[in-house]
């Protein structure tokens, strides 16, 4: 990028203005991202009743494992947090821990909804078990691919990282990317509070 | 050490912590559907917006109102689709 196009007065992943559309184009994407879940949401409400001769929510769901992955995913975002403020102080050493942190504690977070989804099947809740279970699975394993794919997205940018310094295009990975996994502890406080606690009432 | 922990987002954490106890209040106490239904709604999206404002930093650039714009029309579809779809095949049902 030439520098004559930055701008010094902003943050680095703002200093150029091919970065600064970057974030505006993510944003529009968590904007669609929003609407997914929405319709994953409209679904699970409308089939969250139809049983059949499989087990309900309340049946099946356990707080203790539910509690565990929200305290993981809820720390995650505030770590993923603390290591944007550290590349914004230029600490590249402590955003790289920070990171590192965060991608730990969403690996945590995925061996937990692992463990559930392998429990539901013990307990003869599967995919195909009715439309409740259907609609259960699909809309929690959407997250958790989200969760998955952020995983590797972020080593990825870690690698960047190390390799090439803090540039005005790696900050501009690395926030982009706290974006993304911010945005899934918000989507995974609506799968909290409407999933399972509305569940378990 | 120190400058790694701003305040504000340590306050972010402890914030999104206390919404998340006061959800959880619903599972613990004895209380009817509908209480309960609104003590979830008001912590869900206040946690989103705490999100959004603390750690996102929506509102620092200066395209913070296209960038505000693409989220609440994103929230307003995802929310007519929720309602509209109970309202169509739940509540007019029941």
């Amino acid at each position: 990028m030439l520098e004559m196009n930055k701008d010094n007065t902003q943050p680095l992943e703002y200093s150029t203005e091919q970065g600064r559309m970057n974030i505006l184009g993510f944003w529009i994407f968590i904007g669609a991202e929003i609407m997914l879940f929405g319709t994953l949401f409209a679904s699970y409400f409308t089939l969250e009743g139809r049983t059949g001769a499989g087990p309900t929510g309340a049946e099946i769901f356990e707080i203790s494992p539910v509690l565990a992955e929200t305290l993981l995913l809820l720390t995650s975002s505030f770590t993923i947090g603390l290591g944007v403020h550290a590349m914004r102080l230029g600490r590249q050493k402590a955003m790289m821990t920070f990171f590192i942190i965060t991608l730990v504690l969403g690996a945590a977070f995925l061996s937990f909804e692992v463990y559930e989804f392998i429990h539901y099947v013990h307990e003869g809740a599967g995919i195909q078990t009715s439309a409740f279970t259907s609609i259960l699975l699909t809309t929690l394993g959407t997250h958790g691919a989200h969760v998955t794919f952020g995983l590797f997205w972020g080593i990825m940018i870690m690698i960047q990282v190390i390799k090439r310094g803090l540039t005005p295009e790696t900050a501009n990975k690395s926030f982009i990317f706290s974006l993304y996994w911010h945005f899934l502890d918000v989507v995974w406080i609506f799968i909290f509070s409407f999933v399972y606690l509305k569940g378990m009432m | 050490m120190k400058e790694l922990f701003p305040i504000k987002h340590v306050m972010g954490f402890v914030f999104s912590l206390i919404l998340t106890s006061v959800a959880l209040l619903v599972y613990i106490l004895d209380m009817s559907f509908a209480l309960g239904l609104t003590i979830l709604l008001i912590t869900a999206f206040a946690q989103a917006a705490l999100q959004l404002v603390v750690f996102m930093h929506a509102g620092e650039s200066e395209d913070k109102g296209a960038i505000y714009t693409s989220v609440y029309y994103g929230i307003i579809i995802a929310v007519l689709t929720v309602f509209g779809t109970l309202l169509a095949m739940i509540w007019g049902y029941v």
